[in-house]
């Protein structure tokens, strides 16, 4: 595992890719089953009944989903050294089995850690698309990166 | 069999214990292996290195470990309507392995909603505090009820 990208790399503006990932009905019953076990997460004929008319992915499952592939695409190429959480996490179309995710990382503003100067923080917004273009989820965060000097 | 929980159940400044859970080593691995790979939630070894000194769960992790307990207690028993998200997430401090979480749901606020008088909906704030009573996570949202009367 490399640590190539520091604080310094990352520039506000920037955009990138991040992959694709297709959730399979047993993978979003599975995580429902652990996790977020509402009717309408587990079982087509409860799903017919509610909010989303089908089956639909844990709301919980698509930041998971988001969050592998900025650290396989991102954080573990990075010097990172963690974060304190996410804001505004939006829900925006549900996901249903057989729909391909692409995943987006928009870096929006970075600054120098007021407390340490050997890191950084990065403030992005990650978005899962559909095959449609359509925006399904988009959340924001900071991780903390060491600086390079 | 109890009645569904419905919007005029909740009232702000309601505390909702929703239990107990206890993170082993292995679980945290295990989670942290499909959706958060960074080396502090996977290798124990190498976490000792890391500025946490130790293996520690994935944020993500302790969301989900609430969300299940909220589904558990609250969510199944409510004539809920979904909701739309988060407002935010935060992980204070670190959970290790071996530490013992302590779900609660509180209520914020609860509102009529504009436009469909059979639903109304509330503010939550969600935490996990551990054995010390220091907050490992929180978060705060707004769901959906199913009202028991709807809005004239």
């Amino acid at each position: 595992m490399t640590q190539e990208l520091h604080w310094e790399d990352f520039v506000p503006g920037a955009r990138s890719e991040l992959g694709e990932r297709t959730l399979t009905r047993d993978e979003i019953v599975a995580f429902a089953a652990e996790w977020d076990p509402q009717p309408f997460h587990l079982d087509e004929a409860a799903a017919a009944e509610g909010p989303f008319g089908e089956l639909a992915a844990s709301g919980w499952q698509t930041y998971t989903v988001w969050a592998r592939m900025f650290v396989d695409g991102v954080l573990n190429r990075a010097a990172a050294m963690g974060g304190p959480g996410m804001e505004d996490l939006r829900l925006l179309k549900p996901v249903r089995p057989g729909d391909r995710l692409r995943g987006v990382l928009e870096i929006l503003e970075t600054w120098p850690s007021s407390k340490r100067d050997d890191r950084g923080t990065v403030f992005f917004e990650g978005r899962l698309l559909d095959d449609a273009d359509e925006v399904v989820m988009t959340m924001r965060g900071r991780v903390f990166i060491r600086r390079r000097g | 069999m109890p009645d569904l929980l419905h919007w005029e159940d909740f009232e702000p400044g309601q505390v909702i214990e929703l239990g107990e859970r206890t993170l082993t080593e292995a679980e945290i691995v295990e989670f942290a292996r499909e959706w958060d790979p960074q080396y502090f939630h996977v290798d124990p070894e190498a976490a000792k290195r890391s500025p946490y000194g130790g293996l520690i769960a994935s944020g993500w992790h302790t969301g989900v470990v609430w969300m299940r307990m909220y589904a558990d207690r609250v969510l199944n028993r409510a004539a809920g309507l979904g909701g739309g998200g988060l407002h935010e997430i935060r992980w204070h401090v670190p959970t290790r392995p071996g530490d013992r979480l302590r779900g609660l749901a509180l209520v914020v606020e609860t509102a009529p909603t504009s436009r469909t008088p059979n639903r109304g909906k509330f503010m939550f704030r969600g935490e996990l505090r551990n054995q010390r009573d220091e907050l490992a996570m929180q978060l705060s949202g707004m769901g959906f009820l199913r009202r028991r009367h709807p809005a004239t």
